[in-house]
């Protein structure tokens, strides 16, 4: 991450997300159960970008309120939405404007006016303290080059003894460097 | 790594819900991962980790019930 700035990182971020094309539904079927996507919009779906099932994990209950970090074309939003019904709330936050205006028109095809969008940054949150119960992040906290500032946040907005059910991509052993300089690799 | 930092910040109760290795082919389904960053992937990293290039973590943490949890962005 040290190869570009924090605002060159993002610029390439949010510029390579913006584009982004849905692919096939291969991520999501890989990552969640058919019954889980059964009755989605079909955008969402076809747009799944996580590397992993933290709204599984978090173990949500009816009620509650719920932060996703990084939630991209919203299919973690939408399926937390499901879980905390509409007696919870559920607030997506992505810095790209295309994936915030995506995310608020697959709510809305769903049917979950539960769900609220907001455009921000995971490492300045735009919520107050100990606003959530849950905080859910699915592949997002790699792309941030200030990972420990971006976790700080997610503590921040919890209540105490909330949650936060994180799933992102490590690396065990240095990447060579030509990838280290890469854009779309940092952006990937 | 990852679980030290959420520890560092405040976090507790860290549990490991899930850990695998994710190769490139895996990545190549993304398409974040266009054909040819995929191609520049496999000539730029040795064959031997095409399998295993990175991991996938998940893991819960709590934040604590005391008022020393809020820590107000440390």
């Amino acid at each position: 991450m040290a190869h570009f700035t924090d605002v060159a990182a993002r610029a390439i971020i949010r510029d390579t997300y913006a584009q982004i094309v849905p692919g096939s539904r291969t991520v999501a079927d890989r990552l969640y159960a058919p019954e889980e996507l059964e009755g989605l919009p079909k955008a969402p779906v076809d747009l799944a970008l996580g590397v992993g099932h933290p709204v599984r994990h978090a173990r949500l209950r009816s009620g509650e309120i719920v932060l996703d970090v990084g939630c991209g074309a919203g299919i973690d939003t939408l399926l937390a939405a499901r879980l905390v019904g509409p007696d919870g709330r559920v607030i997506g936050l992505d810095m790209t404007p295309a994936m915030v205006e995506r995310t608020r028109e697959h709510a809305a095809i769903a049917g979950f006016g539960w769900v609220e969008v907001r455009e921000g940054l995971m490492e300045a949150i735009p919520l107050g303290d100990r606003a959530v119960d849950v905080v859910v992040t699915n592949g997002a906290l790699n792309l941030s080059t200030r990972k420990s500032r971006a976790l700080a946040e997610m503590l921040r907005v919890l209540r105490p003894g909330g949650r936060l059910a994180l799933a992102d991509l490590v690396v065990t052993e240095a990447l060579p460097e030509d990838v280290l300089r890469s854009a779309p690799a940092l952006a990937a | 790594m990852l679980t030290k930092k959420v520890l560092n910040v405040g976090f507790e109760a860290i549990v490991i819900e899930e850990r695998r290795s994710v190769g490139i082919d895996e990545l190549a389904h993304y398409p974040v991962f266009p054909e040819e960053l995929v191609e520049f992937l496999r000539r730029a990293i040795p064959e031997s980790r095409h399998d295993e290039l990175v991991w996938s973590v998940a893991l819960t943490a709590r934040k604590p019930s005391t008022p020393e949890g809020d820590t107000h962005g440390a």
